[in-house]
């Protein structure tokens, strides 16, 4: 699989999962921590990019 | 604790299975292995200890460590041996070897992708040493 955009979503799952069981105790906080953390990651990632979009290499 | 904290590196999620959290142990365990085997998937870069650049390959070697049990498989998947450093003499056949395996893998165009989920693996587990450490401590085991 070489899609980026792909890879961030799998990779932000991953790791939004994770870190919502790991800092939270009880299902609807940590469905809510992981989902914050996830927006975070994919929503940063791409502001970020459509940052970056004027400045091509 | 020992026991606890041993079991946790070695298998992730069996720190949680023995705090009787056996819901959290199956889901920290889904996670790690997930992410362990898109990382073995995509051609991660199993990482060896360089004499050239010491601190950033140690560093990449505890990344991978970190997972435990698995990394041993792995590593004896990728290099046919538990191998865990670069030798220092690039005249040493094994030096070419495991510098081959590692050039072969990250030539394969996700390799990138894997070496960051294999990295991540390890992370995570390492992470779950210190809440099962945490249980322990809040159930009065002592140190």
């Amino acid at each position: 699989m070489k899609s980026h955009l792909l890879h961030l979503l799998l990779y932000a799952t991953l790791v939004s999962a994770f870190f919502g069981l790991w800092l939270r105790r009880g299902p609807r906080a940590q469905l809510q921590r992981g989902a914050w953390i996830w927006v975070a990651m994919v929503g940063g990632t791409l502001a970020l990019a459509a940052a970056m979009y004027p400045f091509p290499r | 604790m020992a026991i606890e904290l041993l079991g946790a590196w070695l298998v992730p999620g069996l720190g949680h299975w023995l705090l009787g959290e056996r819901a959290r142990a199956g889901a920290f365990a889904a996670i790690v292995y997930a992410s362990f085997g898109l990382g073995l998937a995509h051609d991660g870069a199993v990482a060896l200890h360089n004499p050239q650049q010491p601190v950033l390959s140690a560093l990449q070697l505890v990344a991978n460590v970190g997972v435990g049990l698995p990394d041993l498989a792995a590593r004896w998947a990728v290099y046919g041996e538990l191998a865990y450093r670069l030798p220092r003499d690039p005249a040493r056949p094994a030096y070419r070897e495991r510098l081959q395996i590692l050039r072969q893998r990250a030539r394969s165009g996700v390799s990138s992708y894997g070496t960051a989920y294999l990295w991540t693996a390890g992370l995570m587990n390492l992470l779950l040493l210190f809440d099962v450490w945490d249980g322990r401590r809040e159930r009065g085991g002592r140190s």
